[in-house]
């Protein structure tokens, strides 16, 4: 089934990745506990820990008119503690006995073809899973999954289902699951904003830095020796290159790696590097934090050049006139400088911010629930990935398009003295 | 100011002696890489005085005006403007406080005018008395509008330098350079890229700022505009001084033979009014008017197609070659 092969290759990266994950666990689903089929009647916060919480299931406890394929069930869920062991290990399989934990449907155990396991969907997202092979019908059920974790504790989740059967014979673009799921996925799109404003916020900052210390190199060693012959100099000189060596190490190293790689980097190396430095996990970036780190930082690279060849772009004479009037180096960049730098790298900068929009949904591999996460949560779900992510794709195109006007006017303010000069006219 | 024609009957600027220095040079050399720009000059000038560089193309004479406010950095040498001395070369002790100290004592003009396009014409006064010498916003904008209104463009306090015409342009760059109370100012040919019709309008600006008794050192081939308001003429070549005087003296009794075929190419494509009075055509044109007055040479031998013919300098018409472009005395051909 091709939806299970594709469960199981996400679940077989991740299990080579388990170890780091399992203490990540926690802290991926304190920002990603709104899965699909949250429910408010799920096990609360309130439980002890080591007892695991329910946070959502396939199907869904809302019921509605929602398609089941009536062949598996999934309940996502947190460890809440469990998946620790008492020498501080992590566990295997979320912490759960998997040989106790058990799914009951309209009050029978069900039967299975191969033993339940514990999968991670997206990393550090622990699902527990149900497949057999005879499919369940139309019809109401009454649904309850008993799980038993490895210290022997017990947590019992029930709830009711009226499925409308599979969605193996809906039409291909099924505008009820869109109508159903809009607002879901909708609420991602907030996310992926969110993600895209504060990344290249940051990124700008990084490019600013990044682009002076790229123009910081004035001349080569030979040609200081050869005018100055001053040992003194050249000791200066090399103190003085090297905001220039960073810039230009930071540039080829995020412009020469994947992006996607980086995003792991920084979500599963963050805790790696923290707990060597013998920090607490607390200080583990969230999903969202190491999302805005990896896109910012990334994107600070390609906007260095940008930003380098915007100022490059000023006439040096802009420069020499500051310089004569007294005004520091500084001074010159922020007043003289960057101002016209920054006019002529708006465009530029308004087509990474629209290549950001879409490099968000990357992020998505770290849990976070943006655009394209939500919408293959939804699609899961519904089992109608073809139309939810129909939804997510009119999304992003609305975003850009909306983002691009934006950019226009912006484009158009700037040039404002070229405005009023036409008034006069 | 005394008149030209009193300093060329003494041949020295008597008028100067016992004033302030205000600008002091010392053996100021410059490399560009091998290339030797400035090789060793010397400059004196005293408050009020303005000095005219003139000189061919490459010879030095813009080098030389960005190296005394640092925008380029000489070589070895010593400046000393406004009481600042700096001893270049060196980069230590306080040579960055002291090069700040300079830029702000000296205004400068470019030829491009280089305004700040993205600030209007009184930003652009405004800036650096605001950033550099703290000064209140409001009292910095009422000498801006001042200035403004002193060099005729009070109806374009508010323009952007896009909304501007060269000479307007010009103007608001040397409102901007006064600005900062500047002891010295430096014009790096200011009209040079400017319509001829717009020349005046700048000229006069410069005109009157001298007769305010402003120190003023400018690169400008502008002869008329020399003759009448420089106290003194270098003419630069190839890295040097060669020749400095009264503008009466170096333009009509030049002593050295580069600066007289210097003037026999300059004067009549920038003057041909008065090269014509002076009897100078240029080289490859038709011999002057007889009835015409001659051109004193030094000795007293009037300068004329002849004698010039003297000097042993191969005679190129003006067409050949890029404009301003002079033949190069013998033995200097690798520059």
């Amino acid at each position: 089934m091709n939806r299970r092969a594709w469960v199981a290759s996400l679940g077989s990266f991740a299990a080579g990745l388990a170890l780091t994950l399992t203490v990540l666990a926690p802290v991926a689903l304190a920002s990603g506990s709104a899965s699909p089929s949250a429910s408010p009647s799920a096990v609360g916060a309130t439980a002890p820990k080591g007892t695991p919480i329910v946070l959502g299931t396939i199907p869904d406890p809302k019921g509605g008119n929602v398609n089941w394929t009536g062949d598996q069930v999934r309940i996502n869920f947190d460890p809440n503690g469990a998946d620790v062991g008492a020498n501080g290990k992590p566990l295997a399989n979320g912490g759960l006995d998997l040989a106790k934990t058990k799914l009951f449907i309209n009050g029978t155990e069900q039967k299975l073809t191969s033993p339940p396991s514990v999968v991670y969907v997206a990393v550090g997202n622990p699902t527990l899973q149900y497949i057999w092979n005879t499919a369940y019908g139309k019809g109401a059920y009454d649904l309850k999954v008993v799980m038993v974790t490895q210290a022997g504790k017990t947590t019992e989740y029930a709830w009711k289902f009226g499925s409308q059967g599979s969605a193996g014979g809906g039409s291909l673009i099924n505008v009820q699951v869109m109508k159903d799921w809009f607002w879901y996925i909708a609420a991602g799109a907030i996310i992926t904003v969110e993600l895209t404003v504060i990344s290249i916020v940051l990124a700008s900052i990084f490019a600013l830095f990044g682009a002076l210390g790229r123009l910081s190199k004035k001349m080569t060693f030979t040609q200081a020796w050869d005018r100055y012959r001053s040992r003194e100099y050249m000791v200066r000189m090399v103190f003085g290159r090297i905001p220039y060596w960073i810039a230009t190490f930071y540039t080829s190293l995020f412009r020469g790696t994947p992006l996607l790689l980086q995003i792991y980097v920084i979500y599963f190396g963050a805790p790696e590097v923290i707990r060597a430095l013998g920090l607490p996990d607390t200080y583990n970036p969230s999903p969202f934090v190491a999302g805005v780190a990896a896109l910012s930082l990334n994107y600070g690279a390609y906007l260095t050049e940008v930003f380098r060849a915007g100022i490059q772009a000023v006439p040096k004479g802009q420069n020499e006139a500051a310089w004569a009037i007294g005004l520091s180096g500084w001074q010159t960049q922020r007043r003289i400088v960057l101002p016209q730098a920054f006019k002529i790298v708006i465009p530029a900068i308004g087509n990474d911010f629209i290549a950001l929009i879409k490099d968000t949904s990357l992020v998505s591999v770290i849990t976070v629930e943006e655009l394209l996460k939500r919408a293959s949560l939804a699609g899961a779900s519904s089992m109608n990935f073809f139309s939810t992510l129909l939804v997510a794709a009119a999304f992003y195109w609305a975003l850009t398009i909306f983002f691009s006007f934006w950019q226009a006017k912006l484009e158009n303010r700037m040039a404002r003295d070229k405005a009023r000069e036409r008034e006069r006219r | 100011m005394s008149t030209p024609e009193a300093q060329a009957s003494t041949g020295i600027v008597q008028h100067t002696v016992g004033r302030e220095v205000v600008v002091e040079v010392k053996d100021l050399q410059k490399y560009f890489g091998r290339n030797h720009v400035l090789k060793g000059v010397d400059l004196q000038v005293h408050r009020g005085e303005v000095i005219v560089l003139i000189g061919p193309s490459g010879s030095g004479k813009s080098t030389f005006l960005r190296c005394l406010n640092f925008l380029e950095d000489p070589t070895t040498g010593e400046i000393e403007i406004g009481g600042v001395h700096v001893v270049c070369g060196s980069h230590g002790g306080h040579f960055k406080k002291d090069v700040h100290q300079i830029r702000m004592k000296c205004g400068m003009v470019f030829q491009e005018f280089n305004l700040f396009p993205h600030r209007d014409a009184t930003e652009n006064v405004t800036e650096g008395p605001i950033l550099v010498k703290r000064e209140k916003k409001e009292a910095a904008i009422q000498k801006a509008h001042a200035l403004l209104t002193k060099v005729g463009l009070a109806d374009r306090m508010d323009f952007f330098p896009s909304q501007l015409s060269g000479g307007q342009k010009q103007r608001v760059a040397i409102a901007r350079a006064m600005a900062m109370d500047p002891v010295l100012m430096l014009f790096d040919e200011p009209t040079s890229a400017l319509d001829p019709e717009l020349i005046g309008e700048v000229l006069k600006v410069m005109r009157d700022l001298a007769a305010q008794g402003m120190t003023m050192i400018v690169v400008s081939h502008e002869m008329a505009f020399s003759r009448d308001v420089a106290d003194r003429v270098v003419y630069m070549d190839d890295g040097y001084f060669v020749e400095e005087g009264p503008p009466s003296e170096v333009f009509f009794h030049p002593k050295d033979d580069r600066t007289k075929r210097f003037l026999r190419h300059i004067l009549p494509e920038k003057e041909p009014e008065h090269a014509k009075e002076l009897g100078i055509v240029a080289v490859g044109q038709e011999l002057p008017d007889p009835d015409a007055a001659p051109l004193q040479g030094a000795a007293g031998v009037a300068l004329n197609e002849d004698n010039l013919a003297d000097t042993a300098i191969p005679r190129i018409p003006l067409s050949d070659g890029p404009s301003g472009e002079l033949p190069l005395p013998p033995g200097n051909e690798e520059l």
